[in-house]
Order: C-alpha cells, then structure tokens, then sequence
C-alpha cells in the first residue's frame, strides 16, 4: 500500500488506519500541508483529509463551533466575525512566515502545532480553547473527548494532549472550540525608544496594574520597518500594549497608560483600525516574511527574556543580524536566525539556554536538512522522553502516525 | 458499602506489619493505629469510608519518591490525598493500599510578582496562595467553594472551577508548572514560569486526572492583577425559563461575566433563611450576575445587565451599591451548603454540566424526578458555565434513603449526558459517578483512556477503582449492579 488517500468521512480514515497498523505501513497526515513544522518525515503513505471540512454546528449563545477538522481556520474565523465573536487564543496565520501572503490552513493544523497569537498570556492558549473533538487513533479505532461545555472534568482532558501533538496521537475528525464575544473597542499604546530591557521593565510595570492588557510586545529598532501604519512611526523601536473592552473603559485605560509612563519622552495611541491591523501584522509574523532562514520560538520566564536576547540577538559576535520580537509580554521570543552556520552551533547554544533556564524552543521554520536531522524541539529529559514515548504507544501502538515527527523514534 | 472496589491483593494485607516496618525506615510519619488513621478514612464523599493499611505523611519530594518506588516494587497500591475535601470519593482509601496524604507540604516556596505567578508545595490552600500575594494587589483566580480548606494539589487533581470561571478559567488554565512523582518513584518536573511547554501536554493532562497518573509535590501558578471595580447585580424571575433567556441573551450580547449564579426557589429560601442574604422570597428563580473591571466598564456592564434583564421579564433587580452589599449578595449563594443542611440532615451534591439552553428543561425533569423518589431537592448553577448542582436531600438513619438519593442522582446526570452534558464538571468522577462512566464514554473511548493511565502507572497502583468502571469493558447497562456482594459478570478480567 502507497500514495496519497483521501478519505470523505471518519468511518474511512478509520479503515485507512486500521489497514495500515495491520500491515505496519506509517502514515504522514496532511491537513492543508502549507506549513513544514516538526521534523521531516517520509512515509510511504500519506493521509490527505482535505474532504474532513465543514461546519458542523455554531452555536454563538453556548459559545462554542463544532467544526470537521480540516475546516479552513479562515472560514471559521469569518464565520464567528459574523455573529461578533472570535476564538480568544487569537489565530496565526504561518502563511506570511511560509508564502510571504495570508494562508491560515486548517483549524486541524493549528490545533496540531497548538498555536496561539499574541492575546495568549491572557485569553490562553489553543489548548484552552479547545473543548472536546473526536479522532481515529493509531489502531484504527474512533475515539472522543470532552464536550461541548466549558466545564468539564469527566476523565482524563485528552483535548490538551491533542493540542500541540503534530498529529502523532490521533487523527482528529471533529473538533468543538470554545468562541468568546469579540471586544467593542481596543487601542494601542505604542512607547517608542526602549531597548530590550526597558521593555521587559515596562511589561512588568503594566501587568502589575488592572489595566487588563491584552498584548504586549516590543520590536526592536532593527525590526520594525516591515509596519507601514500612518501613525507608527516605523524608525524607531516599539513597545505596544493593546487595551480591549468598551469604548469608554478603553480610552480611559489607555490615558491611565498614557500617565503611568508619562516620563517616557515618545508615545503615540493607535486607534481601532490601526490597532487591529498591527496585532494582525505583529501576530502573523510578517515581519519574517518569506524568510529564507531559520525561525523559532522561545517560551521563557518573562525574567528570562532580556538575558536571551542580549545573548542571541545583540551579542556582536553570533546575533547581530538575528532578528527578533518580544511577545506574550515577556514570555515569548522569536528569532530568526541569520546565516546559519553550518553545524547549527546556535541552535545548540539556544537549546543549552532553554534546558538551563526551563524555557522551551520550537523552530517553526528551517531547511530540509535541518528538518531531516536536528531536533526541532529543546529536547526533553530522558525520563520526559521515555513517558512521551508510552504516551505515544498508548494512542497509536504500531507508531504508523506521523513517527519522527516530533521526536526522532517517537 | 454498595460500591465495587478493586480486589484486595492478600499478600499484602498479609504482609502489613512487614510494609509498616519497611515505610518506617523511609519516612517518619507513619500512621497506622486505628485512631490515627480515621480521620483519613474518607473524605468530602462521607457516606463512604474505608481504612488504609496506613497512612504517610512525607515531607520531602524524594520521601514521595521513595514511599511510591517501594510500594511499586512491592506492588502495594497507593491513594494519595491533599486536604481530603473532595466530593466523589477521590481519595478514598482502600483496603489494602497506603494512604499518602500531602498535609506535610504547605510552604508556599516562592512569590514572583514579576513572573506573575506563585510556586508552591501541593498542600497550601487555594485561599493561602491569595493571602500570600494580595498585599500587592494580586490573587489566585479559580475559586473552588472549599477554598479556606481545599489543597492546591487537589485544585488540579480536580480541576478545580469555582463560580469565576467563566472568565477566569478553571484549574487547568491558571497552572503553570507542577512536580511530580509517577507511581515508579520517577521525579519530573513538567512547565514552569513559562506559558508553553514542549511535547505532549503534559500539564494539561495531569491537571483533572483525579490522583491516576502521579503524586503532585509542587505547583506554580499564575496569579492576577485584583480588578479595579467588581459589582453585582441580583435579578430575580417568575420562571426558571425568563432567567435561562435572560442569561443566554447576556452571553449573545457580547458580555462575559466574571460571575453568574442561578439558584432555584428552594435553594432561595433555605439560604435566605440561614444567611439572611435579603434574597427576594416570591421568586422562582433568582439570577446574580459579577461584573469586573475598570470602575466606567462596570457601570455600562450593569446597565447593560439591568436592560437585558427586564426585556427577559425579571420581576426584581437589585445593582450592588457598595461592595459590602455586593458581598451579601454572595453571602447566601455561598451559603448554600450549610443552609440545606439545617433542613435536611443528609444531602449529596450532584455536579452536572449542561448547555446553557437546557436548564429549563433540566430543571424541570429534576423536579419530576424529586417527585418520584419522594426526596427533596434544591438546585444552583453556574449560569455562566452551564455547571448545575443538585443538591438532594435525604436521611442517612433511613437505610434505604441514600440508595434512593444515589439513584435520583445517577438519573439526573444521564439527564444532563442526554441532553448533551457531561457527567461532571467540576467535582470529579471518584468514585460517585465511576459507574456512570460509559454513559458518556464507549468502549473505546475507556480503553484509550485505560492505555493512558497504563502508560503512567502499568501496575494499575495508582488510586485504582477510581474514574473508571472496575469492569474492562463497559457492562451494556452503563452501570454495574452489585446483588450480594457479587458483580453481574463475574467472568470479565479485572484490574
């Protein structure tokens, strides 16, 4: 058995699978296959599930969708807009990242990869969002989670284990996401001028208020010329803080911003319009356009975040051309790593940061030798390795699901 | 005690004094005196009670580690156990097994403002992690109603909600990181003060597994900035029907509450009568909606709230004027416990969730219900989250009056499944809706989640007989009958 199948509903992805793990065939499971995340895999089979779209059910009072899994994310978001409401861990669109144009993929893939855009150290991540969903396991056999409720604590929550699991567990069919009202309003209050560290500085000084931020980044100066806003000023570096709510609760956080940092000599407020088409702009990694280079993550204690950008992006020896972005308010950092050498000896360099600091790297993008050979992840302990290995065996015992892609032998 | 608990492994129990001798030698606090270990004999779930073989007290993560790996090689089951508030049964002990309560662990270890979050040992109360950060303003979001007593580690045993969880989540959204032990003494440490860890999520997982994949010994969680304003509004209707439209038109108007409460006119009265909350008295149903944030926010929040309630027919509303108010409003809400308890001298609480849409017609079947078990019954729900709890009263002196209330409350969670809900959505399975299990679940659907649990623990020592019916594979009826002492299919394999 090889190629490409298509199945058109559950009941055949089901069959597939189960063929499979008799005859011990592995299988790549594409939804969109727009995107190149985790390791490269080669599979004698692959699973397109392009036919596992639709909505299934909007429910915008219970505050949920149940949509087929390979759903374009897209659809669903235009969907929830239409009834003012949206999915809270704020989707990202890779497209920019991969095509240097919008392509979200499927709501399977982005729960696969577990991606969440910059309202996550707010609204949390997808997993949080995700309430329940059926799938077909590694045996062949149909599987459900969790519900349409957003409470819910009936056996184990197998939705979190899904999200962010590269399609290594299960094949998802059918997926329940929990949708939150849209906001009326939001501003951003943009300080100009701070270096890495201010900006650190400056995330703590807000979050330690009830302003109810909900984003937080900073671009420095050599990173920011990709935002074409009339009232951005794209010369110098940019810290923004976005303020979401009513109309009049907004403007009045904002001046509460304006004064908490009134010692700061340049700020600038981008209203509605403006606002949104930056954190679209910033969330969507546009400022990675199209990158030729090696891009990745860094979840980190949002102490940690100066110390790692001061020794991978302003270092004059190994960073001065990486360019990066702080989000999650000191959370995350993303680099994009310039001129790769070619025992990705800063890769190794990152990785030994992350294990010293328990912060966590995932590269979203990199070349195909890369992709074939290194790890795409910090790597877990061995103890870590050995439980995800089990975890693994449990769901898809033959492992013909995606294998490798996460963890090679895994 | 009615209920089917996993085997009794007699080479243990003949074993015992030997088992007390060797867990002697690794930690100092070992109870095993039949006076010393009842207070650990059952837990929130008190009608039923089981003595362990003993009970360990550790006070250090590698004494957790010890105790498990020694048990593990010896093949003796473990129930571990934070405060012991629970309301399924969760950490019930069982016969044969050791008890390893966490009371020992309850330092707070470290407050990080600048990381917002707080790392503790799994013991500290949920309340203890506020007290310890409020003075900058700050507190720990999930808010269990046990929460003066109720251990952290247990919050995410349990996946603790509590009435603001609409808005701020449960348990499982406001953790970061935890320490624990697996069953074979393997320490891991899994998160931490980042939001993202890589691989499975392992902490998602963990968070609601009830104590069946590890022993949590230490805990970081986030913490929040304490909103600027938090007022409430009390709004009271003539049919359960008008408040259910009146909450499902909140919602669809774009508002999310931090708080929204139903009680039903018998839980009104009795807590009125108990708290002296100043509750409307000629209402069916009465509504509290929280709204929090910047003081301008809530005012139009309420006004908003104030309006959707009087085109939804409310018959009295009341906005809190001051927070001492505001704080009455809850005071009978929260109440409800002892309240029932003074009219009824035994009641158990059901902890159904359902869609928002149904409650009327849940409602309304509860009652039925009550009629035909001829037992009372009196209902809250967390509106904003579709969370019903029934509370049903009855009279432990009439024998015969627990397995009534125990059946009344089974039908009402198949109920609450029929209608599109699930079995529980805060207080666990344990061992209280075990049985229930398949009503949600099919076969594969259990066997997946018994592989997981394999995949932790592989002896099956870890809190077993809790979760997941005793049987392999789930008996056609959903519910496993006991008639004297023996189970209706004495040929499937057991644990």
């Amino acid at each position: 058995m090889s190629g490409v199948f298509q199945p058109a509903n559950e009941s055949q992805i089901s069959d597939f699978i189960r063929d499979s793990a008799k005859s011990n065939n592995p299988i790549e499971v594409v939804g969109y296959n727009t995107k190149a995340i985790g390791r490269y895999i080669q599979c004698s089979q692959t699973l397109d599930l392009s036919k596992i779209k639709g909505i299934v059910e909007y429910m915008p009072e219970e505050l949920y969708i149940k949509v087929c899994a390979n759903t374009s994310m897209l659809e669903v978001m235009d969907l929830l807009k239409s009834k003012k409401q949206m999915l809270g861990f704020e989707p990202v669109d890779y497209g920019y990242l991969y095509y240097g144009k919008s392509n979200y993929g499927s709501v399977g893939g982005a729960i696969g990869c577990n991606l969440s855009g910059s309202r996550r150290f707010k609204a949390g991540a997808l997993r949080d969002h995700l309430l329940g969903f059926r799938a077909v396991n590694g045996s062949g056999e149909i599987i459900k989670s969790g519900g349409t409720v957003v409470k819910n604590v009936t056996g184990y929550d197998l939705s979190k284990l899904v999200a962010g699991s590269y399609g290594t567990l299960s094949v998802l069919s059918e997926v329940v996401l929990k949708v939150l009202p849209e906001p009326e309003y939001s501003e951003t209050f943009i300080i100009y001028n701070l270096d890495s560290l201010q900006a650190i500085n400056a995330f703590s000084k807000v979050m330690k208020t009830s302003l109810e931020i909900s984003g937080a980044c900073y671009f420095p100066k050599n990173n920011i010329n990709f935002f074409r806003l009339n009232d951005l000023d794209n010369t110098h570096s940019v810290l923004a803080l976005r303020v979401e709510g009513p109309k009049k609760s907004v403007i009045e956080r904002v001046s509460s911003l304006q004064s908490i940092f009134k010692e700061m000599k340049k700020t600038t407020i981008l209203e509605l319009y403006q606002s949104k088409l930056f954190w679209k702009i910033a969330s969507n990694l546009e400022c990675f356009s199209n990158s030729p280079n090696v891009v990745a993550k860094i979840s980190l204690a949002p102490t940690d975040a100066n110390s790692f950008v001061k020794q991978f992006c302003d270092d004059p020896i190994i960073g001065i051309n990486n360019k990066y972005f702080i989000d999650w308010a000191g959370g995350l950092v993303w680099i994009e790593i310039d001129n790769l050498d070619p025992s990705y000896l800063i890769i190794e360099k990152i990785k030994k940061f992350c294990t010293q600091s328990n912060a966590h790297m995932t590269i979203v993008k990199s070349n195909m030798t890369y992709r074939s050979t290194g790890s795409f992840l910090t790597s877990a302990s061995d103890d870590l390795k050995s439980l995800t290995s089990r975890i693994k065996k449990s769901f898809d015992p033959k492992s013909i699901l995606n294998p490798g892609k996460m963890y090679a032998g895994i | 005690m009615t209920l089917q608990m996993p085997q009794a492994d007699e080479l243990v129990l003949n074993n015992k004094e030997n088992i007390i001798l060797d867990l002697k030698k690794i930690s100092s606090n070992v109870l095993f005196e039949n006076e010393e270990i009842t207070p650990y004999e059952t837990d929130g779930l008190t009608a039923y009670k089981q003595k362990p073989i003993a009970v360990v007290l550790p006070e250090t993560t590698d004494e957790v580690s010890k105790v498990l790996k020694y048990c593990f090689n010896n093949n003796v089951k473990v129930v571990p156990r934070g405060a012991g508030t629970g309301l399924s049964g969760g950490a019930l002990p069982l016969q044969d097994c050791i008890l390893v309560g966490l009371g020992k662990f309850n330092k707070i270890l470290e407050t990080d403002f600048e990381n917002r979050c707080v790392v503790a040992q799994p013991g500290v109360t949920n309340l203890a992690i506020t007290n310890a950060v409020q003075h900058e303003g700050f507190y720990y979001a999930p808010d269990p109603s046990s929460q003066i007593a109720c251990s952290i580690g247990g919050n995410i045993a349990e996946n603790s909600g509590g009435v603001h969880s609409l808005k701020y989540g449960t348990t499982t959204n406001n953790v970061l990181g935890v320490e624990m032990v697996l069953m074979d003494g393997t320490v891991l440490r899994i998160g931490g003060k980042n939001l993202d860890s890589e691989g499975y999520d392992l902490l998602g997982l963990i968070t609601g597994s009830e104590g069946l994949l590890g022993v949590i010994t230490e805990v970081t969680v986030k913490i929040l900035k304490k909103p600027q304003s938090v007022r409430a509004v009390l709004i009271g209707f003539d049919t359960i029907e008008d408040s259910g439209n009146c909450v499902a038109d909140i919602i669809s108007k774009g508002i999310v509450p931090a708080g929204m409460e139903i009680m039903d006119r018998p839980l009104i009265k009795a807590t009125d009568d108990y708290a002296k909350a100043g509750y409307p008295r000629d209402v069916e149903s009465l509504l509290i909606v929280e709204l929090d944030g910047t003081e301008s926010e809530v005012d139009i929040l309420i006004e908003k709230v104030l309006e959707i309630s009087k085109a939804n027919k409310a018959s009295y509303h009341r906005a809190s004027a001051s927070d001492e108010e505001r704080l009455r409003f809850w005071k009978g809400r929260k109440a409800a416990f002892p309240a029932l308890g003074v009219i009824s001298p035994d009641y158990i609480c059901m902890d159904g969730s359902i869609p928002r849409n149904k409650l009327a017609d849940v409602l309304g079947e509860i009652y039925k219900m009550s009629k035909k078990y001829g037992l009372g019954v009196a209902n809250c729900f967390h509106a904003g989250d579709g969370n019903l709890h029934p509370l049903i009263m009855y009279d432990s002196n009439n024998p015969k009056e627990l397995k009534k209330a125990e059946e009344f409350g089974a039908d009402i969670l198949k109920y609450c499944v029929k209608v599109g809900g699930v079995l529980t959505g805060e207080h666990g399975v344990g061992i209280e809706k075990r049985d229930l299990m398949c009503e949600m679940f099919n076969d594969n659907d259990i066997q997946q989640q018994l592989r997981l649990k394999k995949a932790f623990d592989d002896k099956n020592l870890l809190n077993p007989g809790k979760v997941y019916p005793i049987l392999h594979r789930c008996a056609e009826e959903g519910r496993i009958h006991i008639h004297k002492g023996k189970t209706k299919f004495p040929d499937l394999p057991r644990f």
